[in-house]
């Protein structure tokens, strides 16, 4: 198992957002958790990265408990739900951010990010400011973005959340080959199961904090 | 796409909104560009112009004011940045108050600020650069809050949770996201406080010294105390030409962020210890010097005393001290209720005209943040010069200081409407219209409530400038007419503890004044 999410529980004031949750995702797969919103799988990721700190329970990433990891060293990749692009960066250095931030030699920085572009399908928007960008285009340069420090496992906030119907499945198509290509372990959380069928191999129902498990395709 | 729906009548108005901006230019007309030219063309004697550079004391001032203006702008924006991250990001308890604190140290009366530190700084420290560079970041750090902050807080956290996702320090999201964000803002406030000290002349008047004169301070030196209106005049312009040109150059290379005075959303992370300590310094240091102020407003010497409120208030009579606080107080708020109704109107008219049916001018709007880096020492000098002759003769009109304050005030009133008029939406007016609303009825019944907000903000903003205004009106001011800022200089240029009571518990009333017209429409920052 490439993640363990061991018994985490979570409340906000006296409202319990999760309790006592426990879900593997296995390695190189793509594992769904499915919910109605409200039910924390925001939260759940949130804690995942370690942008949250959860009350109780561990979290295992590849057989070390990354629990009390501050979230620049958890070597887990994020698509948050409005991508959030770096206003001031064009694509390409967008997508070379975390490459950066590891002080990755140049060459090999060029290297990986015209791969990822390439995968995504944004060889050409390299130079382009991200302000001009589409809804779609933008969640290509999100994802792209977060696989390129090559995370030991990525993390997807609603990736498909305000797109319209047709952008939507394609891009459903798409991510689903992307993460297949990469072989990347992944974690999905939506609130539609038909996207999470496309995307994903396993699926895990979330519904009022208790948890049932469900096999998808 | 925000296109801005252009609709025929729009086209039409555009040209009267245009119009409105006349008031304002007389205004800066009258007050600074006549003048200005009036100044560099009649008393200058062409040997001065290149002789005046040679004169040491000269030199020693220009070559100060470049320094001590470089090192509080370092210090203003290191800890301004710090001061404003916490400021927009965290909920921490007193946090409005402390917003509101730095909101009014930036318009309290210069001089006051000076009285202040004085109060609060040994006495070894009083007349030393030290002591001009500590009063300049505690008086413009409020710069860096109004004019970052907005931008800052305008940054989603996830925005900062990604780059953390992506393997980012706090440090490299600093260097990389943060500080990137905020450039423009970052510079804007740099620049504009680098200009404010550069011309600082009220705090320098009460902490400056032999050897620590600004080239300000050796201007009125030269018009008033050497009767070398020449010299002065020459380096008055010279520095005019100098901060024009720097800002034409600068503007023109960014874009101009306009200072709002408003700090807005944050999220409901709490402050580290490590942050806290920090927040607290700056409480301190915002609160310990009006402290000190107070505490020295009841002092004569080594000795609790009431003998500087005595004299101040007429009570106690004090050999060499003829204090006619009354007059003093009548005359300040006199010039302030004329100075805001002239810069009120003026103000709201031009930043319509600025506005032209919602779409700023960016050319424009950056020109009004221009008055605040020119010196009110020079400004006063060139109406001295300019309105001393038939048919002009005013300079010993009182009605030319509350006119000099409101040119100095209406900056600021364009700066609060600007983004309340750009918030009212065209579709507003037009709704108004078809419901067949006049013009003037829809300005009256529909733009005016929604204006309040810019109004009273405007109104005590240039309450509270022409309370303070100390530059120009040192020049302007007469015997039986002076305002409180002349009469704390006044008192802090006399020598023995009574004086300096009194200036110190002077200096307390205009402060208690000063904060409460702020703080009474500022007091509820939106969160």
């Amino acid at each position: 198992m490439s993640l363990v999410i061991d018994n985490i529980s979570f409340s906000y004031g006296d409202r319990n957002i999760l309790r006592s949750f426990t879900l593997q995702v296995p390695t190189g797969s793509t594992t769904a958790v499915v919910g109605p919103s409200g039910s924390g799988k925001s939260t759940l990721l949130r804690i995942i990265a370690g942008l949250l700190t959860p009350t109780t329970g561990t979290i295992i990433l590849n057989s070390q408990d990354i629990s009390h990891v501050p979230t620049h060293l958890r070597s887990v990749g994020m698509v948050f739900q409005d991508n959030q692009l770096f206003p001031h960066l064009n694509v390409y250095d967008n997508v070379a951010f975390g490459l950066r931030m590891a002080k990755v030699d140049k060459r090999v920085i060029a290297e990986r990010c015209q791969g990822l572009l390439d995968l995504v399908g944004l060889t050409e928007a390299a130079k382009q400011s991200v302000s001009t960008l589409s809804g779609g285009e933008a969640k290509r340069v999100a994802l792209a973005r977060a696989l390129a420090p090559s995370p030991q496992v990525l993390l997807l906030d609603e990736p498909l959340t305000g797109l319209d119907n047709q952008l939507h499945d394609r891009l459903a198509q798409d991510l689903q080959r992307i993460l297949h290509a990469t072989s990347t372990t992944a974690l999905l959380v939506t609130h539609l199961i038909p996207e999470a069928e496309v995307i994903s191999d396993v699926i895990h129902h979330l519904v009022n904090q208790s948890q049932q498990e469900g096999v998808g395709q | 796409m925000d296109r801005p729906m252009v609709s025929h009548s729009s086209s039409v108005t555009a040209r009267n909104y245009r119009l409105l901006a006349i008031p304002a230019a007389i205004l800066v007309l009258v007050t600074a560009i006549i003048p200005l030219v009036v100044l560099s063309t009649t008393v200058v004697r062409s040997s001065d112009i290149i002789s005046i550079w040679q004169n040491s004391a000269v030199q020693k001032a220009l070559v100060f004011s470049v320094w001590q203006a470089l090192v509080s702008t370092i210090f203003t924006i290191l800890i301004g940045l710090i001061a404003t991250w916490y400021l927009t990001r965290y909920q921490f308890r007193g946090r409005q108050a402390l917003i509101a604190l730095i909101t009014v140290s930036f318009v309290l009366p210069t001089v006051a600020v000076g009285a202040s530190f004085i109060a609060v700084l040994p006495t070894w420290l009083h007349h030393s650069t030290f002591a001009i560079v500590v009063a300049h970041v505690f008086f413009n750090i409020s710069i860096v809050v109004r004019t970052v902050g907005p931008r800052w807080n305008s940054i989603h956290e996830d925005l900062v949770n990604c780059a953390h996702t992506l393997g980012a320090t706090s440090l490299q999201t600093w260097r990389y996201v943060i500080l990137p964000l905020g450039k423009s803002a970052i510079y804007s406030s740099a620049a504009l406080t680098f200009f404010m000290c550069f011309t600082s002349y009220g705090i320098i008047t009460i902490l400056g010294g032999p050897g620590l004169a600004t080239l300000d301070i050796e201007i009125y030196r030269r018009a008033v105390q050497l009767g070398d209106l020449s010299g002065a005049t020459v380096l008055a312009v010279a520095q005019m030409l100098f901060i024009t040109i720097a800002f034409l150059i600068w503007s023109r290379s960014r874009s101009v962020e306009l200072m709002t005075f408003r700090v807005s959303a944050v999220s409901q992370r709490r402050l580290a210890i490590v942050p806290k300590i920090f927040i607290g310094a700056v409480t301190i240091f915002f609160l310990a010097p009006l402290l000190a102020l107070s505490i020295a407003s009841f002092h004569s010497g080594q000795n609790w005393s009431l003998s500087g409120w005595k004299v101040l208030l007429g009570i106690q009579n004090q050999r060499g001290l003829e204090l006619d606080i009354w007059q003093a107080l009548q005359t300040s708020g006199k010039y302030a209720l004329i100075a805001s109704c002239i810069a009120l109107p003026t103000g709201i008219a031009a930043t319509y005209a600025l506005t032209k049916n919602g779409s700023t001018n960016s050319r424009w709007s950056s020109l009004a943040i221009l008055p605040l880096a020119i010196s009110p020492v020079v400004v006063g000098l060139a109406i001295l010069v300019t309105y001393d002759f038939a048919p002009f003769e005013f300079r010993s009109s009182w009605f030319l200081i509350p006119i000099v304050h409101a040119s100095i005030a209406m900056p600021f009133v364009v700066r609060a409407a600007l983004p309340v008029v750009q918030g009212i939406p065209a579709e507003l007016r037009s709704a108004a219209a078809t419901l067949g609303a006049s013009p003037w009825k829809r300005f009256c019944l529909v733009e005016m409530p929604l204006l309040r907000p810019a109004i009273t903000t405007g109104v005590a903003f240039s309450v509270a400038i022409s309370l303070g205004e100390f530059g120009a009106t040192s020049f302007l001011t007469r015997r039986e007419s002076q305002t409180l800022p002349i009469i704390i200089a006044d008192l802090f240029g006399k020598a023995g503890a009574i004086p300096r009571a009194s200036g110190m518990a002077a200096s307390l009333l205009l402060v208690i004044v000063t904060a409460i017209i702020v703080l009474s429409v500022d007091r509820k920052p939106r969160v």
